[in-house]
């Protein structure tokens, strides 16, 4: 079957997509190409200036072609395809069998650079990663400024393909490291990647089955170079506007690059914040069952008195109640994000109305589990990455569990279980409660 | 890899764990007056311990102890390793019942027993499966969050001291002939085998074990020290956990707590459950590499079981209070020999290399 044929079948279909016979110096050649990637009319502009031009300084054919770029044999399929998908002008010249794949004046699809839409900034760089990867590299190499970082490009899948690219900064990250990563993505190139979860199992070979996330992201250029600065490595996938960082350790959700912006007392005291906040969500829910239902001996007898004064009349044990509350709570937070923005109040109102007073008024939960819920909520969105928020969420009904079987000591032990699922991790043979600066540091625990 | 850090911590913490139970009331009940005789004496014997130890590691290279065992020759392995695992397995078993007796004891009189060993097991064999590199990693997180706490109360605990206790400074040596002299032991032996056990893995720098084991020693004389000076050599004799009773009457009007000694024995009991784990890793090593058939996997879930089974076939408090007493006798054999014999096949072994670096 010939190659005009064979295209024709994949592609003619698509409405969007156009084959034209035309000339070029006088030599018959078919253009093919979708519509909708290029802008046609001006792309045809530009050829037709090529030719003039061509036709002025007395241009052969063969010198004219390298021009427009490189010539391929029209043996196999696959260049064309992808040209075609990529959104670029195939020349065809059916004497010789032989195609050009010719850049166009590509469409605007893209958003502009845009302020962070998932992560906020204080007093930091605005702009944020967008949709398209040679922006999202761009953006980078905007933000640091040397001949040291390094970009290898991978097209990775084998019936969908996409772009993946890894960025290191040589010098700084460890060698094995990106050795491992560069590995894995050879290794495992004709995989489908559709999304971050194939991304870490399939590409990476993470376990699937982890609590918190094996990759961490950021939506922010200056994050992004201080992470290639201490020595990560990051990947950018086209069409995803974070930057994927590899590895992911647990020091990140306390410590962002933009506090050093900072004078140190006051970056250590948001750090000492963001720690605190870790600590009072794992501890607070539980603390109140360990403390209502298995040891109210511990606190002092006013303080007891008055708890047990704020539970009169509800009907069910702590941990009944504080696991309903909790759940609502999940649920107001889970649908403000799921609704438009316009709508999105209402949930707040009505979810204020439930928490604020009605519920306690209704005798359904105590006073004081309200001020504790309140309390783990605020404390839970002190850390950093959404997605390390919500394994700290779940981390948080383990130790109610354990406090509502074992009261305090409960709680303790599920802490030490919490240390040791977070240090039994270790992406890449670099422990995940590791601190990794430049690389040659040890790192301490 | 250089864990020098984690494993120095690691040892701190190991050692406070095993400090403030039941030493001091052992250390109060052998002597009169003059406690800190048998502390110091204790001391130098644990410190003579590991100095034998360490420079015997020192010897070894990148081996661990099994393996130096192992290659001595017939009839070592059984003489040296077999007592060392019954010891190990006995302090396993001893520890963890004892844990949860206190544990009853103190804040948890509603919760059956088993359920506490269950829940001290798993947590345990967690650790204990995920390997000595996420024991140590936790070790180093529990200690961060537990260690405040703990110097917290320790200085908070000299609220109610009276220094005119000090006195008499000397009693003689009459604490020799006292057995409980001898089961005071407890804190200074077992907790240090661990290090010869690390080396595949990591390698340290073994002054720095020193340099905690000096650390170690104001804790180990406060432990004595606080109860006598609080309450008097004649009542602190009195209490089985002198230590405890003393934290029990600080009060600290700042704190909305009541019973601040429940926060200090939940970081102690941290540490212990951290010491469990190290000797359960232990165990697991010597029994697998020294069966071989046996595939650690299978091991670490079988132990565990079979720890657990024995913990609940211990009828009661007495017989756990023997047990430990049996379980002395092994401890000075395990104390003495594996420090000498890692020295003494540690150095064979060095003058073998010397001998084929001469050759």
């Amino acid at each position: 079957m010939g190659f005009i044929s064979r295209i024709k079948e994949q592609y003619a279909v698509s409405d969007d997509f156009f084959i034209l016979n035309d000339y070029l110096l006088e030599t018959p050649v078919i253009l093919m190409g979708f519509n909708s990637l290029m802008d046609w009319t001006l792309t045809k502009q530009n050829l037709q200036t090529y030719i003039n031009t061509a036709a002025d300084t007395g241009l052969g054919l063969e010198e004219f072609r390298t021009v427009l770029g490189q010539v391929e044999t029209a043996s196999g399929m696959d260049k064309a395809s992808a040209g075609l998908l990529q959104g670029k002008l195939i020349i065809y010249f059916e004497q010789e069998n032989s195609f050009i794949v010719m850049d166009t004046v590509a469409r605007t699809l893209d958003r502009s650079i845009t302020p962070p839409v998932n992560e906020n900034v204080f007093q930091g760089t605005l702009s944020s990663f967008t949709e398209d990867i040679n922006s999202n590299i761009g953006i980078l190499r905007k933000q640091i400024q040397s001949s040291h970082v390094n970009v290898s490009s991978y097209t990775i899948g084998s019936e969908e393909t996409r772009q993946l690219t890894l960025v290191y900064y040589e010098g700084h990250a460890d060698v094995n490291l990106i050795e491992k990563i560069k590995m894995q993505i050879e290794q495992n190139k004709h995989q489908q990647i559709d999304n971050l979860q194939q991304l870490s199992q399939r590409m990476m070979g993470f376990r699937n089955w982890t609590l918190v996330p094996n990759l961490n992201q950021t939506e922010l250029p200056e994050e992004a170079a201080n992470f290639l600065r201490n020595g990560r490595a990051l990947l950018f996938m086209d069409r995803l506007p974070v930057a994927v960082v590899l590895p992911s350790l647990l020091w990140d959700i306390f410590v962002l690059g933009s506090d050093r912006h900072m004078p140190l007392p006051l970056m250590m005291f948001l750090r000492a914040l963001r720690v605190i906040g870790v600590m009072l969500t794992l501890i607070l829910p539980g603390t109140y069952v360990a403390l209502v239902s298995v040891n109210p001996e511990v606190l002092r007898i006013e303080l007891a008195l008055s708890i047990a004064q704020t539970r009169e009349g509800i009907p069910y044990p702590a941990i009944v109640e504080i696991v309903l509350m909790l759940l609502i709570l999940e649920l107001i937070i889970e649908a403000s994000i799921r609704l438009p923005k316009n709508i999105g109040p209402t949930i707040t109102m009505v979810g204020g109305i439930i928490l604020g007073e009605a519920v306690v008024q209704a005798k359904l939960v105590s006073n004081l589990l309200i001020i504790i819920l309140a309390a783990t909520t605020i404390a839970n969105s002190t850390i950093i990455g959404l997605q390390q928020s919500l394994s700290l969420r779940i981390a948080k009904y383990i130790i109610v569990i354990l406090a509502a079987i074992y009261g305090v000591f409960g709680i303790m032990e599920g802490l030490v279980l919490v240390f040791a699922y977070l240090s039994s991790l270790h992406p890449f043979g670099i422990p995940y409660t590791s601190i990794m600066r430049c690389k040659k540091e040890v790192n301490h625990g | 890899m250089d864990r020098t850090w984690q494993i120095t911590l690691m040892y701190f913490f190991i050692h406070l764990g095993l400090i403030f139970f039941l030493y001091p009331g052992d250390v109060i009940s052998s002597t009169n007056d003059g406690h800190w005789l048998p502390v110091i004496i204790g001391f130098m014997v644990h410190l003579a311990a590991i100095t034998v130890y360490m420079k015997g590691l020192s010897f070894i290279g990148r081996r661990d102890i099994i393996s130096l065992y192992l290659e001595a020759g017939k009839g070592w392995p059984l003489l040296l390793l077999l007592p060392v695992t019954v010891y190990f397995l006995l302090i396993i078993i001893i520890t963890l019942r004892y844990c949860a007796e206190m544990m009853t004891i103190v804040f948890l009189s509603n919760t059956p027993l088993w359920a506490i060993m269950l829940l001290f097991l798993l947590i345990a064999a967690f650790i204990a499966i995920k390997g000595i590199g996420t024991l140590l990693r936790t070790g180093v997180l529990t200690g961060m969050l537990c260690l405040p706490v703990i110097l917290l109360f320790t200085a908070a605990s000299f609220q109610n001291v009276d220094w005119r206790y000090i006195f008499p400074l000397a009693d003689g040596f009459a604490f020799f002939t006292d057995s409980d002299f001898y089961q005071s032991f407890f804190a200074f032996a077992g907790g240090f085998l661990f290090l010869g056990f690390l080396q595949p893995y990591f390698t340290y720098r073994k002054k720095n074990i020193f340099i905690a084991a000096l650390v170690l020693l104001p804790f180990f004389l406060f432990s004595v020290y606080i109860p006598v000076l609080t309450f008097g050599q004649a009542t602190a004799s009195t209490f089985h956990f002198p230590f405890i009773a003393a934290l029990d009457s600080i009060n600290l009007s700042w704190l909305m707590f009541d019973r601040i000694t429940i926060f200090f024995f939940l970081c102690l009991i941290s540490f212990t459950m951290l010491f469990l784990t190290m000797v359960l890793w232990s165990t697991i090593r010597v029994i697998s590499r020294c069966i071989p058939v046996i595939k650690p996997s299978y091991l670490t879930f079988a132990l565990p079981v079979l720890i657990f089974i024995a913990c609940m076939a211990i009828p009661n408090w007495e017989d756990v209070k023997l047990l430990f007493e049996w379980n002395s006798y092994l401890r000075f054999y395990v104390v003495i020999t594996i420090p000498l014999s890692t020295y003494f096949f540690g150095k064979r072994l060095q003058r073998k290399v010397d001998c084929h670096a001469a050759d």
